[in-house]
């Protein structure tokens, strides 16, 4: 069978060992060395993911300024390795508090060991749920003593985790107020050729949610979504009502759904963690609505003169505005002077990157505000070398708008005491890479 | 293994697993195999849902089970591929590089199975400006695979996008992307037209690269020439630095002469500069094509030609040397034969051949979902002593100590003795194996190989240096006839065929250049670890100590070292009996772990398992067990 991990270690970014665990003494302690002589200290850093030297693997990833590296002498599984890395490091912010660093990874030695420990036996990865863990490890993590302090829970029978079905909810909760919030993050990558054509677009989309529900409800997600509201028309024998169903074209949930039932009635239906989890993602890649369209024009006027023109066109509804708007407009490195005149936001060169970067920090519907540069270039030697034009790249978020049309139609919460639960759902757009070329 | 009770139990309960533990039991059920169709889609109708499953490694596991269920049935399997599209492509969109970089990895595998599959999703795999350059590669190999009739356009219009790419590798990788693409279809028309802009971007990389792939593709499609060559003619021979584009620049002079008219004089002042070409293959190309450019056109050529078998005659690389000889001789027996030879009528190639074969592809494919995907060979090349190469034994015993112990071991009426048993052997052997005649020169190898070994085994100067040692010459001649085990296939009439009791020599000999061409060629016939109790580890204060009470039990040390807690030791011992038999051993020692590795090796398979127990037994009154 194949294993995960005969090693893991925790690095910085000189190179030196901050926590290490061995989980099988198949390799030995000094490989680590091999990792920081053949790939730290060369160019190879950051060209392969997964190397291997000598008899070993490595598969190393960066996380702030952290690098963790996972070593196997066998032919390992490297999916499941790079998932169990993304997790335990999501495991580890759980418990310091949201970040994760080498700082704080110095605070809590003891904490670390003890979750190694716990989320890897033999190399094989172990539970990882941060509200499971958190009742076996009580143990809190050094915050900085700005942040506030996490309130006391009282610690619930701990063996029910283990052998109940529902592994990712404990028994026995109770709020005051029943809650739920519903969030739908979607991220458009857009990738448009410099004629206008869309080359490739598509949404990804994910559904987190915050519950705090008492007992053990039952929640049940309606979407518009094309398959779920064919299948409810077929069992209702009810018209179709008009409007716009979406198709999406891959679904993946939180293990906490019943997928059984997602395939035969084609109802989301589950019984959800305690606090904060992502109950589903999804990829659109039919009939998404661009909020942005960029039409830039950028001319080379001689040797040593730009001239660049950009109109940025938003086409959501006129009442909704985009939230942190920023463009990055590339331009040469052997820039020198730039002037401009923008009809909103502001702009500024930033020559670390070679872009003129164009923020507007509100944006209305359906407007078009433009921005026009000139451009001046140092006149150089190496004139041969055209320039390479990277493409434009632009952020934003889009509140109550989903560029794929998804829409929640109900959400029921259903527990056996009966009680009342207030719904809160919420909508944003987001750019993933925005990429226009020019 | 897996019996269908057990099967059906672990599938129906699979939702009680926390997700990594279904990642175990989904790789355990995909090495199940289904007695029939029926069973098959009961597995895969329980496992379905898994697809769903928000952590990768199911899916990718589950992925696996499907795959290869499926291998039997055809039309099913092309429905797998089908179905397990969607969330492998949501894998890879989602998560962070390093994942995506592991699922991409599978996708790539399955893309280069069923390329026409995939061929309505290739803008799947458009690259983005930011993704790191592993992602790209592997983008562009999967753009390269699916491309077909319909889709050509858009991928290559995409892939001259990544040509002007800031990354160079990635430039690099995109133009030889767009290059297969052309020798894989039929209308190459629009790629050709490409190719050919490339060149006129003036930028070294991609001019290097496009020149190497314009010369493939007129090896393939000999009709383009006229519109490649009016292009590359326009390239100065002083832009192209690489070796590869160099000689495929001179090739295309060579082979095109007549159409390019100053192909000639390019070719001269290419001969000029002779001697400041380091590349033996540039100049080999050289060779040859100012050979065919003499046949084109003679008058033009001919001071060139003087010039350049002039230099090949005295170019001190080998190769060179002898081809120039060779169109010197070719020319002066017969012009028109010469002419026969090295420019016949081209055959236009129509497959360039693959690189790696189905067989290992397959063995890939059997091992999917693990590292042998990622690194696109079977695990057998990777985590395999074998395959990783010699090098690491020799540099293991080269940064050895040598054992002292052995030095005083040498005794010369032994030796003489031995050597008295070889004549014997080799005139036995002779009728059998006498047939090249270098062979003879493997009968004087004492002497001979004794110097030759002085020179190799600097390294290990203390036992080489000692006048009176001399290598076994069996082994020698046995080394020369590339026999592996000279006890098997000497005669030895006199042996009994049960294997009397085992005795050791005392007194064996050794010298560790034999001892590390037999350990290098011997197979492992054991390996294992063992634990050593503590007044084993208290004992072992310096190697000597294990060295001396081994001694006791002629089993001789050639080489030791490390220092605490880690400690190495190579072993040997040779048997008494005739003919003689050797045992080499090495035993990694750590005594922080109180762990023992031992691996022997033994010229002798019948006895290797006596002396096994015999070493061991010899080590357990050391307190390793």
């Amino acid at each position: 069978m194949p294993v995960s991990a005969s090693a893991i270690y925790f690095l910085n970014l000189r190179g030196d060992v901050l926590i290490n665990r061995l989980y099988r003494d198949d390799v030995g302690g000094n490989m680590v060395d091999a990792f920081r002589t053949h790939i730290m200290q060369t160019k190879e850093l950051g060209t392969c993911p997964v190397r291997q030297i000598g008899g070993c693997s490595f598969f190393y990833m960066r996380i702030s300024n952290v690098y963790i590296v996972i070593v196997v002498s066998s032919n390992a599984n490297v999916a499941c390795a790079f998932k169990f890395v993304v997790e335990a490091v999501a495991l580890f912010k759980s418990y310091f508090g949201g970040s994760f660093d080498e700082d704080a990874i110095r605070n809590n030695f003891v904490l670390i060991y003890e979750l190694l420990d716990e989320i890897m036996d033999f190399g094989y990865p172990q539970n990882l749920s941060p509200e499971i863990l958190k009742l076996y490890i009580t143990q809190e993590g050094v915050r900085s003593p700005f942040s506030s302090k996490p309130t006391d829970k009282p610690v619930p029978n701990a063996t029910l985790q283990v052998t109940g079905a529902v592994g990712w909810r404990r028994e026995g909760l109770v709020y005051k107020k029943n809650e739920v919030f519903l969030d739908i993050v979607e991220s458009v990558n857009l990738l448009m050729s410099s004629k206008g054509s869309v080359l490739r677009c598509d949404v990804t989309g994910k559904i987190l949610m915050k519950c705090f529900l008492s007992g053990m409800p039952d929640l049940k997600l309606g979407l518009n979504d094309k398959i779920g509201l064919e299948k409810e028309s077929q069992l209702k024998s009810r018209p179709n009502k008009s409007g716009k169903t979406i198709e999406l074209d891959d679904v993946t949930f939180h293990q906490c759904v019943n997928l059984t039932r997602f395939n035969s009635e084609k109802t989301v239906s589950f019984v959800p963690p305690d606090g904060e989890f992502e109950l589903m993602k999804y990829r659109i890649t039919e009939g998404v609505n661009l909020p942005f369209r960029v039409l830039p024009t950028i001319k080379e006027l001689g040797r040593t003169r730009m001239e660049v023109n950009v109109k940025v066109k938003s086409v959501f509804g006129a009442k909704m505005f985009a939230l942190g708007v920023v463009i990055k407009i590339p331009v040469p490195k052997q820039t020198a002077k730039t002037s401009f005149q923008v009809t909103s936001g502001r702009a500024k060169y930033n020559a670390s990157i070679d872009c003129l970067v164009w923020k507007i920090r509100k944006f209305p519907g359906q407007t078009e505000p433009t921005l026009s540069a000139e451009v001046e270039l140092i006149s150089t030697m190496a004139e041969k070398k055209s320039w390479t034009r990277p493409p434009i790249q632009m952020e934003f978020q889009v509140p109550m708008f989903t560029a794929s049309g998804l829409r929640v139609r109900f959400l029921k919460v259903w527990e056996k005491s009966g009680y009342n639960t207030v719904e809160w759902v919420r909508y944003i757009t987001k750019a993933g890479s925005y990429e226009i070329r020019c | 293994i897996l019996t269908p009770v057990c099967l059906t139990h672990l599938l129906c309960r699979i939702k009680e697993f926390s997700e990594w533990a279904q990642c175990l039991v989904l790789d355990l059920v995909s090495k199940y195999v289904p007695s029939d169709s029926n069973e098959i889609f009961d597995v895969m109708n329980l496992l379905e849902d898994r697809l769903q499953h928000a952590n990768g490694a199911v899916v990718l596991a589950t992925t696996k089970v499907f795959l290869h269920m499926t291998l039997s049935m055809n039309d099913v399997h092309q429905q797998v591929y089908e179905r397990i599209k969607a969330p492998l492509l949501t894998l890879v969109s989602s998560g962070s590089p390093e994942q995506s970089y592991a699922v991409l990895s599978h996708l790539h595998l399955l893309v280069v199975r069923a390329p026409y599959l995939f061929s309505s999703d290739y803008k799947h795999f458009y690259c983005q400006y930011n993704e790191p350059s592993y992602v790209k590669k592997l983008k562009l190999d999967m753009l390269t695979a699916v491309a077909n009739e319909s889709n050509t356009y858009e991928i290559v219009t995409e892939l001259c996008e990544y040509v002007a790419n800031v990354d160079v590798p990635i430039a690099r990788e995109s133009v030889r992307a767009v290059g297969k693409i052309a020798l894989q279809q039929y209308d190459v028309n629009a790629i050709v037209d490409r190719l050919l802009q490339f060149l006129e971007m003036e930028k070294d990389y991609v001019t290097a690269e496009t020149l190497v792939l314009v010369k493939d593709l007129l090896r393939k499609y000999p009709q383009w020439s006229q519109d490649c060559i009016a292009v590359v003619g326009n390239i100065s021979s002083k832009n192209v630095q690489e070796l590869k584009a160099k000689a495929a620049l001179i090739w295309m002079l060579g082979e095109y002469s007549q159409d390019m008219l100053d192909a000639p004089y390019i070719l001269e002042s290419l001969i000029d500069n002779w001697d400041d070409e380091h590349s033996a293959e540039v100049r080999l190309h050289l060779l040859t094509a100012v050979v065919k450019c003499f046949f084109r056109r003679p008058p033009e050529t001919q001071k060139a030609l003087g010039a350049a078998l002039a230099a090949g005659l005295a170019d001190s690389h080998q190769d060179v040397h002898d081809r120039a000889l060779f169109y010197y001789r070719l020319l002066q027996y017969d012009v028109s034969a010469a002419e026969r030879v090295v420019n016949p009528p081209k055959q236009a190639v129509s497959v360039f051949a693959d690189y790696q074969s189905s067989e290992i592809k397959d063995r890939i494919f059997d091992e999917f979902n693990s590292l042998s995907v990622v690194y696109q060979k079977p695990s057998y090349m990777f985590t395999d002593k074998e395959h990783r190469g010699a090098f690491e034994l020799s540099e293991e015993i080269g940064s050895l100590s040598v054992g002292t112990e052995s030095m005083d071991i040498a005794i010369p009426a032994q030796r003489v003795e031995a050597n008295d048993n070889d004549l014997l052997l080799s005139t036995s052997e002779k009728e059998e194996s006498r047939v090249p005649s270098n062979n003879g020169s493997a009968y004087n190898a004492p002497s001979v190989s004794l110097a030759t070994l002085d020179t190799q085994s600097e390294l290990i100067s203390p036992l080489s240096s000692l006048p009176s040692y001399a290598p076994n010459p069996t082994l020698v001649i046995d080394d020369l006839l590339g026999l592996d085990l000279p006890s098997s296939s000497a005669p030895a009439p006199a042996r009994s065929p049960s294997p009397p009791p085992l005795k050791l020599n005392a007194k064996a000999t050794m010298d560790p250049s034999t001892f590390q061409r037999k350990w290098g060629q011997l197979p492992l016939s054991l390996s294992k670890e063992c634990s050593i109790n503590p007044q084993g580890v208290a004992a072992l204060t310096t190697p000597q100590v294990l060295l001396r009470h081994m001694q006791s039990h002629s089993i001789h040390c050639i080489a030791s070292g490390g220092k605490s807690p880690h400690y190495k030791f190579f072993f040997f011992a040779q048997d008494t009996e005739e003919p003689v038999s050797y045992y080499l051993m090495e035993c990694i020692i750590n005594t922080s772990s109180a762990k023992a590795q031992l691996k022997i090796k033994a010229d002798d398979k019948n006895t290797s398992a006596a002396f096994s127990t015999l070493f061991q037994s010899a080590l357990s009154k050391f307190g390793m067990s």
